[in-house]
């Protein structure tokens, strides 16, 4: 109790072990990202599969883990998408005291801003499926937005004005870093072993089955293996001659210098393609743009940048003087219906697959990873994950994540 | 004041004082001084806090590197004091402060540094969970550094925008950018300069030393005035780089110039980009703070700070200074700075060997002593420096200097900020202690100090030699000469031997001068409050700590303990964070990257970014008109377009006015098209669901087009004007993409037809109601009889005396009605004609959403409204436009249709009706978007509903799952928009409400 009132009281231990890499691994998981790590973890935690290794090609959340903005939500369109994020918005909490490690999650809501009749009309059947599902959100009218976040514009001088909004208190913002370290802590104790800067260049397969895979560092025999890739699993199963209905595309985020905090609440707009919050240390973060381009740079673009301020002077005039400190970019993922696919049931034994998430892989990170972990150990697909097959694409069952297919590259 | 007196090298204007307020205290500085020299000038100290300790911190540098520089002048925070130009009036605050500079109310937190190791809050605050959000908050309120007023409205300025093009870009305007550009210019036609500061000539611009029997800034200002003279180089000062991205687009923002009463001169800042053929990068060298205890206390400042202070804005950086530094350049500013009459106590140098002797020899003449192989080990005083303590590197005995101001620093690391964001890898020197440029994308030049040069000839050397190789990059050569063969072999021989004797003569200059390896001063404890990160109050110690737990590499280093993250980005701590990982680690610097630079470098201000403003929407002819009547506009797709004619926002009487009599819509964002040619009816089959063969000359016939997955993406009417000649439309929104979708289905087919989009050239009028054909007919002499002219017909008809008009008889809303469309330029014109033809009528205008209540009650859909995804064509009750015996098309879609033809369990759509149970004509309902429910079963949603006067009852359109889909079903439906629960039944009917058999289309 009184431990804290000594200097020197926390252990500055090592987060993650450093273990020698082994020739063969009962489980080898692609991606050492917020997925990798999670499913690494929960199958050593849940499943007492301790032969497991982690490989990624830089360091681990070098990806998409590393570059998100961090907001986690469960209103979604749909309610098998409800029920997945819902149960991985409850997750946090419950994970920050397994790992014993701060996650940051801060529980400040998320406020998405409408600003028109048809954007209000989709805002109402999120907000109904989500409360039908029992998980709480909320219609606001112009006024209400502005006493919930005062900095906002709501009168008629921007290009959109905002004529509402759908408020959803259980939502929020984390630390992503804290997440991948956190579950790299909680997966390395429990056996896993965490091998950075190993890349996979093949994957090798004999009689219908996986067998291994060929690195940087030498090859890798296992049981079983993982695509938890983020941006980079489509170009990973190519190795294997899968074509996925996957469009990696840039995404891009940046920061403002760190102000005293006025903005405590998520703000997103999609009419501005823009989401923007506060972090705890000051900064506005904000982005969402993608580039229309299907490629695999993370390159940030100058006219995104400019369009990115234009949009945040719009809804918040007051950040007018400030400076945008930083900007990167990452890769989503992209699928025709913004769902994932997740995947064991494939032309080879053994393999799974978990990618497509676009921009949503962040939030999801960590309850997918508990079922994949449960699909990996037990070799049946879990309830909850039935719907992300992977064959919903050639069968014409989208998953209504968003009302109109997407579609990316050069023509519309 | 403790100004200096007035020397050729000042900016200042002695005579011209400016007033200013600081924490209260009014305080005057001089016309040209930066808001950093006015302060250090006025005696202020501390400027601001530190991020997490609290720290007193202020002057470090003047070219807004970090976090302790920042103050908030006017109300707008995190402004940097060092490269802000002084304004009369001012009103500076100093950041991070409760309570004033002096005496922070959270200055206490300094002594908790031990309970704060490197990520503590990760191990943290988290257990109990519960307790995290009391701790959350408390962190939260501590978080930032300036305070904004977010009610405050703070006038940008004018803000503009500058867009170029040039065959070279140099960036940075000293010697060796100068030298490059002139070189540049001697070949090609457009060079660009851009330079920082407000005045050309990086380091040489303050230097008095002689080198070739002339001081350094004689030859800066002769380049100056042979760059400003000649006239293919461009020249912009004030104007940082924020970054290089794709193919060379060089972007960054220029402070505009002040005429004598401060007043702007044209613009206050402008956005600028170049595309640029090639790029030079002149960026120069950044000073590699040194880390030792307590050297962030306001005094400790850079060797350039000192030096600029003096020689820039006449200011006295102190009473007695100690160096702690580590290159020749740093002597050079001890000596001069001696000779300006102030007083160096002692210059202690890192290198044990190699300093220069002219300047060592100069130093002991002037009494100062010089301590080769010696460091600061720490400083002493509480809000500012005392004294310092200086020991020998290799151990030994340490000794105390009183002193005011420690000029420190480790030695300088090339300013990789713009290389590297261009996409420049680098790699250690150990001979110069410094990360070089090693692989270079192609186009981008190099030169002087961003090499690791120091020596001034060398510098220049090497801008000439950049400045030769990107005008030869960007094709120089294939431009000069007028393609005659002889002249331009001579050209290229000329540029060839140019280039040689370029690189000759810097292949006899020297190369990096050695630099020194050390990163910290001879420190004894463990670097508590010795900062490699001030930003971000990042320590030594904390660095071990990060190390200690794993994070032992810099991208995880800058993550975990926050290096690099703060205000001064990169800079702060830049090279050393490296260099501090292989001290920890064991490992030679060599193997360990830098972190990644991130764009901006400088940052700009989002209203700079913003510019004028750019509110791109299309107004429609009639945008004025439609004003004029009180319309209420949103934004729909590109179009701005009038939704409705009054607050009430049901549209009651628009919609009466069009069932009862005769209403006008200003319909001109409609997609309007001609596709003709021998083919055009093959392109016609294969984007259209429908059968296209079967339109008739002077008829339209309603067609929709599917996506690859048998989504409806378009509906619209075609009519066939001539015989390979057809006119056809789309909705509002596909309009832009619809040539594109064209082509595209049919790129590979050499099909002969032209398909042209008039959809901006035409205006189209709606004019519907029972009495629509009685207004026309007073428009014009065309039969408009229901024998003459049909339900579905089109005729080209004269409106008024002389207006050609393409007129299409149809239904959207239900009604009697036409659509004219015509010249674009004539909708006023012919609006008025209907509106006086129909004011008998009482004719009137109505609104999109009038359209939209209408339209449903009709039961005709609109794409993404009733149907998404998840429907296709055949499960929205269209499946009757696909033609299936048709193969031979190809039609998009068709396979997808085909192969989800007999699925069940997919969504319908049906209407709906809904019991008003207690039997009053109450439009009281649920909204779109409620949910169709069986008790913990989601069926489906509402995608439109109404209470329709027309029918005295509310009407659904909703997407439902097929088992429900059959007539008379009975389902609830639910709505919580987090107002509490409330259900309403309903019943399945046909979607089609309001005139169903269509008597009231075809009358």
């Amino acid at each position: 109790m009184f431990e804290i009132l000594r200097p020197g009281f926390l252990k500055l231990d090592r987060l993650w072990e450093e273990r020698p890499m082994k020739r063969h691994y009962d489980v080898v998981i692609i991606g050492g990202g917020i997925h990798g790590l999670a499913t690494a973890y929960y199958l050593a935690k849940n499943h007492g599969v301790e032969d497991i290794a982690v490989l990624e090609k830089n360091y681990i959340g070098f990806g998409g883990s590393g570059r998100n903005t961090a907001i986690v939500r469960a209103n979604q369109r749909t309610r098998e998408n409800v029920r997945l994020y819902d149960e991985g918005l409850k997750l946090w909490p419950d994970l920050t005291d397994e790992l014993d490690f701060n996650l940051m999650f801060f529980n400040c809501g998320n406020l998405n801003l409408a600003h028109s009749e048809a954007a209000l009309s989709s805002f109402r059947l999120s907000i109904n499926t989500a409360n039908f599902c029992g998980v709480k959100s909320e219609l606001l009218d112009r006024e209400s937005c502005k006493e919930l976040i005062p900095a906002l514009d709501v009168s008629d001088r921007p290009r959109l004005p905002i004529l509402g909004g759908m408020y959803h208190p259980p939502g929020g913002v984390l630390r992503h870093d804290a997440v991948v370290w956190g579950l790299a802590k909680g997966a390395s104790a429990h056996g896993a072993s965490i091998q950075q800067g190993v890349g996979v260049s093949a994957i090798d397969t004999d009689a219908g089955h996986v067998t291994g895979v060929q690195t940087n560092k030498g090859p890798i025999t296992c049981n079983k293996l993982a695509i938890m890739a983020g941006g980079y699993g489509a170009a990973v199963c190519a190795m294997l001659d899968i074509e996925l209905p996957i469009h990696p595309l840039t995404i891009q985020a940046m920061v403002t210098q760190p102000l005293k905090p006025f903005l405590n609440h998520v703000i997103s707009s999609g009419g501005y393609h823009i989401y923007a919050n506060q972090t705890l240390k000051g900064e506005i973060a904000c982005g969402a743009h993608m580039d229309p381009q299907v490629n695999y740079t993370t390159d940030a673009t100058a006219w995104y940048f400019k369009h990115q301020a234009e949009a945040m002077v719009e809804l918040l005039p007051c950040l007018e003087r400030v400076r945008f400190l930083r900007i990167w970019a990452g890769l989503a993922d992209m699928t025709p219906d913004m769902a994932p696919i997740l995947e064991g049931n494939l032309e080879f034994d053994g393999l799974y697959l978990d990618c497509g998430w676009g921009y949503f892989g962040f939030k999801s990170g960590p309850v997918t990873g508990k079922y994949m972990a449960e699909y990996i150990a037990r070799e049946e697909r879990p309830d909850i994950l039935g719907p992300f097959t992977l064959d919903r694409f050639l069968r014409n069952r989208y998953m209504g994540e968003t009302a109109t297919t997407m579609k990316y590259g050069h023509y519309d | 004041m403790n100004r200096l007196p007035a020397t050729p090298t000042q900016k200042i204007d002695h005579d011209r004082r400016i007033r200013f307020v600081f924490a209260g205290r009014q305080l005057e500085g001089l016309k040209a001084d930066t808001v950093a020299s006015a302060l250090w000038a006025a005696g202020v100290r501390t400027w601001s806090r530190s991020f997490e300790y609290h720290r007193p911190r202020g002057l470090y540098d003047l070219e807004g590197e970090g976090a302790s520089g920042l103050v908030s002048i006017d109300g707008v925070p995190n402004r940097s004091a060092g490269t802000t130009l002084l304004e009369r009036g001012m009103t500076i605050a100093a950041q991070n402060v409760s309570g004033s500079p002096d005496r922070d109310v959270y200055g206490a937190l300094d002594r908790f540094d031990r309970w704060m190791p490197a990520g503590f809050y990760y191990r943290l605050f988290h257990r109990p969970y519960r307790a995290w959000p009391f701790f959350q908050d408390r962190m939260r309120a501590l978080a930032g550094l300036g305070r904004l007023d977010v009610d405050a409205r703070h006038d940008p300025g004018v803000r503009t925008e500058w867009y170029m093009n040039a065959d070279v870009a140099v960036v940075g305007g000293g010697a060796a950018g100068m030298s490059a550009a002139l070189a540049a210019a001697e070949h090609v036609d457009r060079v660009c300069l851009f330079e920082a500061r407000p005045w050309l000539g990086g380091h040489l611009d303050w230097r008095v030393r002689e080198v070739g029997g002339r001081p350094l800034r004689e030859r800066a200002i002769e380049l100056a005035r042979q760059v400003a003279g000649h006239s293919s180089i461009r020249v912009l000062t004030h104007a940082p780089v924020t970054g290089v991205w794709g193919e060379n687009l060089v972007t960054g923002f220029q402070v505009g110039p002040r005429g004598d009463g401060g007043a702007t001169e044209g613009y206050d800042e402008r956005h600028w980009e170049c595309r640029a053929h090639t790029i030079v990068v002149a960026t120069g060298a950044l000073e590699r703070p040194l880390v030792f205890e307590a050297n962030d206390r306001p005094g400790v400042m850079q060797v350039d700070t000192a030096w600029r202070l003096a020689r820039h804005y006449g200011v006295r950086p102190g009473e007695q200074i100690v160096f702690s530094t580590a290159d020749d350049l740093a002597l050079e500013a001890a000596a001069d700075l001696a000779d300006l009459g102030v007083q160096i106590v002692a210059v202690a140098d890192a290198r044990p060997e190699g300093l220069d002797g002219e300047l060592a020899a100069r130093l002991r003449d002037l009494g100062v002593e010089l301590m080769p192989g010696s460091a600061a080990a720490a400083v002493g005083g509480r809000r500012g420096v005392t004294g310092v303590e200086i020991a020998p590197l290799e151990g030994g005995q340490a000794r105390s200097f009183p002193c005011d101001v420690v000029v420190a620093a480790a030695g300088r690391q090339p300013e990789i900020g713009v290389l590297s964001s261009a996409g420049a890898g680098f790699e250690y020197s150990a001979h110069a202690a410094a990360f070089v440029p090693k692989s270079l994308p192609d186009g981008v030049f190099p030169a002087g100090r961003v090499l690791g040069l120091t020596d001034v000839e060398a510098i220049e050397a090497s801008g000439v030699v950049a400045g030769l190789n990107a005008a030869t990059a960007c094709g120089a050569l294939a431009r000069s000469g007028s393609g005659d063969g002889e002249s331009r072999d001579a050209d290229e021989r000329a540029l060839g031997s140019a280039i040689r004797d370029a690189e000759g003569r810097l292949a006899g200059l020297p190369g990096p001068a050695a630099g020194s390896g050390h990163v910290r001063g001879p420190m004894t404890g463990k670097g508590r409050k010795a900062f490699l990160d001030y930003d971000e109050d990042g320590t030594w110690k904390n660095a071990a700590q990060c190390v200690e737990q794993g994070f032992d590499v810099p991208e995880l280093a800058k993550r975990f303990g926050n290096f690099g993250l703060g205000p001064g980005q990169y800079r702060v701590p830049g090279q050393n964070l490296a260099m501090a990982m292989a001290e920890l680690t064991g490992r030679p610097v060599g193997d360990i990257q830098c972190t990644t630079v991130r764009p901006p470098l400088i940052p700009p201000s989002l209203a700079t970014l913003v510019g004028p403003g750019h509110d791109v929407h299309k107004r429609t002819p009639l945008h004025e008109d439609q004003t004029a009547r009180g319309a209420i506009f949103r934004q729909a797709g590109a179009w701005k377009r009038a939704r409705y004619f009054s607050d009430d926002f049901s549209c009651r009487e628009e919609i009466r006015n069009v069932r009862e009599n005769v209403g006008l819509l200003d319909s001109s964002p409609l997609g309007k098209f001609r596709v003709f040619g021998p083919d055009a009816l093959r392109a016609l089959q294969r984007v259209y669901i429908s059968n296209m063969t079967a339109v008739g000359e002077g008829r339209c016939k309603y067609a929709a087009m599917c996506n690859d997955t048998g989504n409806i993406i378009d509906d619209g009417v075609v009519t066939r004007v001539g015989r390979d000649d057809f006119y056809f439309t789309t909705s509002s929104n596909r309009a832009g993409g619809t040539v594109e979708w064209f082509r595209y289905h049919t790129r590979y087919d050499g099909w002969d037809y032209n398909l042209v989009n008039l959809t901006d050239n035409l205006a189209s009028i709606n004019i519907a109601g029972p009495n629509a054909r009685a207004v026309l007919s007073r428009v014009t002499d065309s039969d408009l009889s229901g024998g003459a002219f049909p339900y579905m017909g089109y005729r080209e008809i004269q409106v008024g005396d002389s207006i050609p008009a393409r007129c299409l008889r149809l239904g959207f809303v239900g009604e009697l009605s036409y659509e004219l469309h015509f010249l674009a330029s004539y909708a006023q014109h012919v609006w008025d004609l209907l509106m006086d033809a129909g004011a008998e009528f009482g004719i009137g205008p109505f609104g999109l959403e009038a359209q939209n209540c209408m339209r449903a009650e009709k039961g005709h859909i609109i794409i993404g409204t009733e149907s998404e995804q998840r429907v296709t064509l055949l499960d929205i009750g269209m499946g009757w436009m696909w033609d299936r015996s048709d193969t031979e098309s190809r039609k998009v879609g068709a396979p997808a249709l085909r192969a989800c033809a007999d699925q069940t369990d997919r969504l319908k759509l049906v209407g709906l009706r809904l019991d008003d149970t207690a039997g009053r004509k109450s439009p009281e309902g649920p909204a779109d978007g409620a949910l169709v429910t069986a008790r913990e079963e989601i069926l489906g949603y509402v995608c439109t509903t109404r209470y329709s006067e027309s029918l005295g009852w509310r009407y659904a359109l909703a997407l439902v799952r097929d088992g429900r889909a059959e007539r008379g079903t009975s389902v609830e439906l639910f709505q919580d928009l987090g107002d509490g629960p409330r259900r309403f039944a309903a019943m399945v009917v046909p979607p089609h409400f309001y005139d169903p058999d269509g008597a009231r289309l075809r009358g």
